[in-house]
């Protein structure tokens, strides 16, 4: 984001200052079409030891529903840590969907990543659902295209959650567990406080995606949503004015491939953390 | 950064969102809308309507995702409430936003059902971290004379979930996406209301096959009274007490006034069956007794019956209808019982002895030991 604005920056100061974010509108309690999918694990802050219990779920605004664990669904269900990675278990049903124990001190990135499902929407939801989630792009390529029928969507699920257990280990960070789209936190969120700013990179197939719209959405004040544009690089910043848990999210869509019996493909990418309070 | 990026915004609240957003801030409203959901949650609505119309809609759902949602929706912050009882405390004050977010109609007549939130276990001490909380709504309301379908839209959930009507015989379950609204769906015994006259028939055979041929506990114990004397005059008084009696428990049971056990009901009817059939054997007088203890063999009968009819759930406004029918059937029953008895052995009118000693005897004492058999049995 910086790095596009730095060339206007004589034009456009105060815009600069806005280092890409805005309040996202919301209206408490309008439903949006679809629905954002993140990890809420029991504890963002465990002590080695411990079992942490990674919930699925399902909702808006950071407010979401259980889901349970469904091994059909699942492609990856990990936690990535120092030592290495390894698969969350549980209980075909369970929710919590897996649980881990945690083996050492450090940050853990806990990592799920869904087979797509399909869903059948008129043309009138798809389109008003298109502009919530800032796929413009998907809409004008449509009308390019000429498309006004109803539309059969695959989707799938990229979830990421980091769990600091015990003291920050320096240098330790997120890291990419390679999924079809990724946000990933380009600084430790452990080491920050609130009114901090935290940048966060997207990829697609391991590349920066960029123009994609990120909202970032904190749990005690869920209507108050940042939202800004990655920049070439994919990267967003955002100035985080709350301590708390906070949920960043992130939609692509492609055309779906030929043999996907499918019209448009989307990738669901976010990712949980918490941060402590104005220091 | 693109143009498009001041597209998404809002009013902001707090100061320090204003110097950022200065004037690029604009405002979106967001109109109400239709959720599509696609994974399967954990909410299950279960709406069950009775035949007197009342209904009863549950909500189970989890704790922490409903009352979020309910607190948003009346703009108050976002508890993250730990304990059970402190979670039920959030919801006491928010239940009544439920009904905000759903519908219940019965065909183009919307209900405004009561709410009631209950945190599952809310008095069990605090929580396991790793369990997830559950809460129940109930809304309680009474659909309109004459519905025929109900429609149902439940806003408080993403995902999707099941729902299950039970409206006797009716017993559907449907998924639907969160916020979806339903079809309409058929209602049961609403749907065709029976007739005052249609429900006492109804209960007439009820009562009728309660005896004929399922009661063959009570068809012994009135062939007991039978097969005591060949005269009218003992049958019909002791016919008379037996039915006087279990009338009154069958009524009294009925209403609630009493209530007694069928584990000990049940082997008390098999002591009857017993006792007349025994005394049968030492005697063919209708003594004073016999009438007083078949009549307190009656009231047993009557709580026996009782607990058949509890469970056929009666609307209250027709439980004076079931009661009177399901009784006329018993009697029917009874009399039936008697009438055929009395058609199998009325060649022996005429040797008063022999039909006490080929019939009465040897029937007395198969009774007996049947209902010596029973009573051992339903006390075990």
């Amino acid at each position: 984001m910086r790095t596009s604005l730095s060339s206007r920056k004589g034009v456009l100061p105060v815009v600069s200052r806005l280092a890409g974010v805005v309040l996202v509108a919301q209206l408490a309690g309008a439903t949006l079409l679809a629905h954002d999918m993140w990890i809420e694990p029991t504890t963002f802050t465990p002590k080695p030891g411990d079992i942490v219990g990674a919930r699925l779920r399902v909702g808006q605004d950071f407010i979401g529903d259980p889901l349970r664990r469904d091994d059909a669904l699942i492609e990856q269900f990990v936690v990535q840590a120092a030592a290495g990675r390894k698969p969350l278990v549980g209980r075909p049903g369970a929710d919590p969907a897996g649980l881990l124990r945690v083996d050492a001190s450090g940050l853990m990135v806990i990592g799920y990543r869904s087979h797509p499902s399909t869903v059948e929407q008129t043309a009138e939801k798809f389109n008003q659902y298109l502009k919530e989630e800032g796929l413009e792009a998907i809409a004008a390529l449509r009308a390019r295209r000429g498309e006004t029928g109803g539309v059969r969507e695959l989707f799938s699920r990229c979830a990421k959650s980091l769990v600091l257990s015990g003291p920050i280990q320096p240098g330790e960070g997120d890291r990419a567990l390679g999924f079809t789209l990724e946000l990933v936190a380009e600084k430790n969120p452990y080491t920050m406080a609130a009114g901090q700013e935290l940048p966060v990179r997207l990829t697609y197939e391991s590349r920066p995606l960029a123009d994609a719209l990120v909202v970032a959405i904190n749990r005690t004040n869920p209507t108050e949503k940042l939202s800004a544009r990655s920049d070439a690089n994919g990267r967003v910043r955002f100035r985080l004015p709350h301590g708390g848990q906070w949920l960043m999210k992130a939609v692509h869509m492609i055309p779906a491939r030929a043999d996907a019996q499918a019209d448009w493909e989307s990738f669901w990418a976010s990712l949980t953390f918490e941060i402590g309070d104005r220091s | 950064m693109t143009a498009g990026l001041q597209g998404v915004c809002r009013l902001a609240h707090r100061h320090h969102h204003v110097r950022w957003s200065g004037a690029l801030v604009l405002v979106c409203v967001l109109g109400p809308r239709v959720a599509e959901a696609h994974e399967i949650g954990t909410t299950r609505v279960v709406a069950a309507i009775a035949a007197d119309r009342s209904y009863a809609i549950a909500i189970s759902s989890d704790a922490s995702a409903l009352l979020g949602r309910l607190e948003l929706a009346q703009r108050r912050p976002i508890t993250s409430a730990a304990s059970a009882a402190e979670m039920q405390r959030a919801f006491d004050a928010v239940c009544d936003e439920v009904p905000r977010h759903l519908t219940v109609r019965f065909n183009d007549v919307e209900s405004a059902p009561r709410a009631t939130c209950v945190v599952d276990a809310a008095d069990a001490a605090p929580a396991d971290p790793l369990n997830v909380l559950g809460v129940t709504v109930t809304l309680e309301g009474v659909a309109p004379a004459g519905a025929t379908t109900l429609r149902w839209r439940y806003g408080l959930t993403a995902a999707s979930y099941a729902l299950v009507l039970k409206s006797s015989p009716v017993a559907e379950t449907i998924w639907l996406d969160g916020n979806e609204e339903s079809r309409p769906i058929a209602l049961g015994a609403l749907a065709a209301p029976p007739s005052r006259a249609e429900l006492a028939w109804t209960y007439l055979g009820l009562g009728f096959t309660h005896i004929l041929p399922k009661g063959l506990d009570h068809i012994l114990f009135v062939l007991g009274i039978f097969l005591l004397s060949r005269r009218l005059r003992p049958i019909l008084w002791q016919v008379s007490a037996f039915t006087l009696a279990h009338s009154i428990t069958l009524g009294l049971a009925l209403y609630g006034i009493i209530a007694l056990p069928s584990r000990i009901v049940e082997p008390l009817i098999a002591v009857s069956i017993v006792y007349v059939a025994i005394e049968n054997l030492c005697t063919s007088e209708l003594k004073p007794w016999r009438v007083t203890l078949v009549f307190v063999f009656g009231l047993l009968h009557g709580m026996g019956f009782a607990g058949v009819l509890r469970e056929l759930a009666l609307p209250n406004s027709e439980l004076l209808t079931g009661l009177v029918a399901f009784n006329v059937g018993v009697e029917a029953g009874q009399l039936t019982v008697i009438l055929g008895a009395f058609l199998c052995v009325g060649v022996w009118t005429r040797r008063s002895e022999a039909y006490r000693r080929f019939v009465v005897v040897p029937a007395s004492i198969a009774i007996a030991a049947t209902g010596a058999f029973w009573a051992v049995q339903r006390l075990s």
